[in-house]
């Protein structure tokens, strides 16, 4: 015999809907998004990379396409087609790396929809997104000799990281390019925050998409976490209090 | 055409996407999957099985474009070159030992303990100390109050951890001890929660967003 999680489903469903509700909502509500420096300066260290020839290089973390740490590097894919779209046309277009060969493979297929998008197929070749090393600490020491024979001034970190992120950024930092970088793992966040000029803490990683290219679907799943953070909060709470009475469910 | 393939990647992604979902919700009691739950659960292991399969070939994939990238910078002679020929040397000596000895054989083991362990190790001994001084890159860089924080948190939870610091005998041993623990099982604990439920209800939707097509990672 078998069973169906309804709870499960139940969220999943609530989930969908709000997204939904939220996607039809659009802008006819306004949205406040909090300051996050790091996607501020952003596209100034792009346009800076661009005028000055130089070139930005996008990880897209260790973690396995068909893992579950993909879901950062996913939200990665949202800075790879923003920056794509501001440097197609650059002398030195970016450079994709990552830790994983299916992920190499997504990363490319991205790249190329956004070449074939701006009517400059000619000038993409598949070498742009590569796989560097198929083991965390195999990745990161490739990572120096890219940064300096790529001439890289801007070095984005979005996707999963274990304890060799703090490595990658470091190595960025040493160069003395702009780093970002953001990963899904509390304690590697912790590692970003002592070592990149621009951390991107909590889910921040995640709100990539509605920040830099302000798309409406991103800007409804944003809503949809704090509505749904909200709701948690609340439940907290309430178990908190309902504890406190000694009433126990 | 172009409109027809983009269809296909969609109802493909959002299909099995969809599938492998719900087999996540389905609980079989019995060993053998009969009726629609079963078919559900069958068919997302089977998709799954699919899907190790296809990350294997995407590694190969991976390593020929590893392969292709160094193999022009050596044709072009770019900076580092050198870099380049050793790393497509050394992929080639371990390829083909690997290959004619098996990957469990004493020549490939030494190799891998004789260099890969002893290189990656070094990383993480190198981390250490890039942490050590990243500590103090943060004091400079970083003088808000988060930033001031962060630097005395960490200085109290080594205090409290590292042997030898304050004597084990000594009145403060109890204090920072005690403190270290609170700091670490209250303190952070609790902000890590309400960092991984960020984390959580971010990476739901960003999955989410594949799954109803919203976000096409696949291509157009």
């Amino acid at each position: 015999m078998g069973s169906i999680d309804l709870l499960g489903l139940f969220v999943l469903a609530v989930f969908i809907v709000l997204l939904l509700v939220f996607l039809a909502i659009g802008d006819r509500r306004r949205a406040l998004f909090r300051p996050i420096q790091g996607y501020e300066a952003l596209d100034r260290a792009i346009e800076r990379a661009v005028e000055a020839g130089e070139r930005v290089h996008l990880s897209l973390g260790t973690g396995s396409l068909i893992g579950t740490d993909s879901a950062p590097a996913l939200a990665g894919l949202a800075i790879l087609g923003h920056i794509a779209r501001m440097t197609t046309l650059s002398d030195k277009p970016m450079v994709v790396s990552t830790g994983d060969g299916a992920m190499a493979l997504l990363a490319q297929d991205s790249l190329r929809s956004v070449y074939r998008a701006a009517g400059a197929l000619d000038r993409f070749g598949p070498n742009r997104a590569r796989m560097l090393g198929p083991t965390p600490f195999s990745y990161v020491a490739s990572l120096p000799i890219l940064l300096a024979n790529e001439d890289v001034s801007a070095h984005i970190l979005a996707g999963s990281f274990g304890a060799e992120g703090a490595l990658a950024a470091d190595f960025g930092e040493r160069n003395g390019t702009f780093v970002l970088a953001g990963t899904d793992d509390a304690q590697s966040q912790a590692l970003l925050y002592a070592t990149a000029s621009y951390p991107l803490i909590g889910e921040e990683i995640f709100a990539a998409g509605a920040y830099l290219q302000k798309d409406p679907a991103h800007r409804a799943s944003l809503r949809v976490q704090d509505a749904v953070r909200f709701i948690l909060i609340g439940g907290i709470l309430l178990g908190g209090l309902l504890r406190l009475l000694g009433i126990s469910l | 055409m172009k409109i027809g393939a983009y269809m296909l990647w969609a109802a493909t992604a959002v299909g099995t996407g969809l599938i492998v979902l719900l087999g996540y919700f389905v609980q079989l009691d019995a060993a053998a999957p009969i009726g629609l739950l079963g078919t559900i659960f069958g068919l997302r292991l089977l998709i799954m099985r699919w899907a190790v399969l296809l990350a294997a070939v995407g590694l190969v994939l991976g390593l020929v474009n590893l392969f292709t990238v160094h193999w022009r910078k050596i044709s072009d002679q770019e900076r580092g070159w050198g870099y380049s020929a050793l790393l497509i040397l050394t992929f080639f000596i371990t390829l083909i030992l690997g290959l004619v000895f098996g990957p469990d054989s004493r020549v490939v083991l030494l190799l891998f303990n004789a260099i890969q362990l002893p290189v990656e190790a070094s990383l993480g001994a190198l981390l250490a100390i890039t942490l050590t001084l990243a500590g103090f890159r943060t004091l400079q860089r970083r003088r808000d109050l988060i930033g001031l924080a962060f630097i005395f948190t960490a200085l109290l939870v080594l205090i409290g951890s590292g042997p030898g610091i304050v004597p084990n005998a000594s009145p403060g041993f109890e204090l920072f001890s005690g403190l270290r623990n609170w700091l670490a099982q209250v303190a952070a604990a609790g902000g890590a929660r309400g960092v991984l439920l960020g984390v959580a209800l971010g990476s739901i939707l960003t999955g989410l967003r594949v799954l109803l097509a919203i976000d096409r990672p696949y291509g157009d």
